[in-house]
């Protein structure tokens, strides 16, 4: 079965920090820690676009795991800052990376909830199209098009990629996704120049979809939310990731937080957490995964180590 | 609907362990400066909105800075 099989990540060395904006935007030391979560945002340089991203994100798949570019069958990103509006980046990473003419790519435009929807969208193709190696980058950055001077998102996002190498010796396999989309609140993240968000629209949503969507999951897959045993949701913040976990009433300690020295990298989240722990995970370990932001858009899943 | 009390609104902030020193709040003085910030106002107003039934617009936001504002505009809107 097509799954997780190991997972490369790029992070820019340039870090810009918050704790020098406190008087900028009237914040303290602790609202920085305590609910933003974001101490340092990671920022890649001015030039570099999403394709240069995803093949640094290679370069690390690459290390940990020697790959054949001649095996690769797909190859798609997930982004929404692509390079160009056309062509498409992942042709772009597709020619970077030397990929075979016969391997198909194209692009999935999903925010922060990509990774998870992105995961389900290709093993499905691989699976349909008997292929067997596939590449799904993550690569969103958002310092192009952030207000520096807006609150409401100069403390939060960093840039980042990610790259997940799906075939069928995978270490984890997908037991189910939960899916769901509130486009009547699409203006809650809206880039029109600049990104803005509605903080308090995206919160409620997220507050209250999320639990909603994940307890909805564990239902159909019959399974106790004591039975997953780390959980990985999307780092929008740090209050995002305790109320989600307050509300489920899960273990602290089974919920994985982990931005503050690189931000909410968008779609890159979830596989940034993930790469630490893909090789220390011990057989039939329980997983979930919940991604939830532009769009509204939220995706949920459980994967379980089999190997 | 029935007044919501002071108490009750209290208790659903209390329950939704949206802040730590719920029974230290004085309900005529600004949450800004009892050290409710930004975030924690979208998280009681969420559990207002949750237990009472009360949608709670944007604009309406900058009139909700105490915990008698939000008993008033709870009772004003049912």
């Amino acid at each position: 079965m097509i799954g997780i099989s190991q997972i490369g990540v790029y992070i820019p060395d340039r870090k810009v920090s918050n704790l020098d904006l406190l008087e900028k935007f009237d914040v303290n030391e602790s609202f920085i820690k305590e609910k933003i979560g974001v101490l340092r945002r990671a920022r890649k340089q001015p030039e570099e676009r999403s394709s240069d991203l995803c093949v640094k994100a290679f370069d690390d798949l690459n290390k940990k795991t020697s790959i054949d570019v001649s095996e690769i069958d797909c190859c798609v990103v997930v982004t929404q800052n692509p390079d160009f509006n056309i062509p498409h980046t992942s042709a772009i990473v597709h020619g970077a990376l030397g990929l075979p003419e016969e391997c198909a790519s194209f692009d999935i435009s999903l925010g922060c909830s990509g990774y998870v929807y992105a995961l389900s969208i290709v093993m499905a193709f691989m699976q349909a199209n008997g292929m067997a190696k596939g590449l799904l980058f993550t690569a969103d950055p958002y310092s192009d098009i952030i207000d520096e001077d807006d609150k409401n998102t100069a403390l939060i996002f960093g840039d980042a990629a990610t790259v997940t190498l799906l075939d069928s010796n995978a270490k984890l396999i997908p037991m189910g996704f939960d899916f769901g989309s509130k486009g009547a609140g699409y203006k809650g993240l809206i880039n029109e120049g600049k990104l803005h968000m509605n903080g308090r629209a995206v919160f409620g949503f997220t507050a209250t979809i999320v639990p909603k969507s994940i307890t909805k999951l564990l239902t159909k897959l019959d399974l106790e939310k004591d039975s997953v045993n780390r959980w990985y949701l999307h780092q929008g913040s740090k209050y995002i990731i305790d109320t989600i976990t307050q509300r489920l009433e899960l273990d602290k300690q089974k919920v994985v937080f982990d931005m503050y020295d690189y931000g909410n990298t968008v779609s890159s989240s979830i596989p940034l957490l993930l790469c630490h722990d893909i090789d220390s995970m011990q057989v039939g370990q329980k997983i979930g995964l919940s991604g939830f932001g532009v769009g509204l858009s939220w995706s949920s899943a459980i994967f379980q180590r089999i190997n | 609907m029935d007044s919501i009390s002071v108490k009750q609104v209290l208790e659903v902030i209390k329950k939704a362990k949206v802040i730590n020193n719920v029974d230290e709040l004085i309900v005529d003085v600004l949450l800004s400066e009892q050290g409710v910030d930004s975030l924690d106002l979208s998280g009681i107003l969420l559990s207002v909105d949750e237990a009472f039934g009360v949608d709670i617009p944007d604009e309406d936001i900058d009139g909700l800075q105490t915990i008698n504002d939000i008993v008033d505009y709870v009772n004003a809107k049912a």
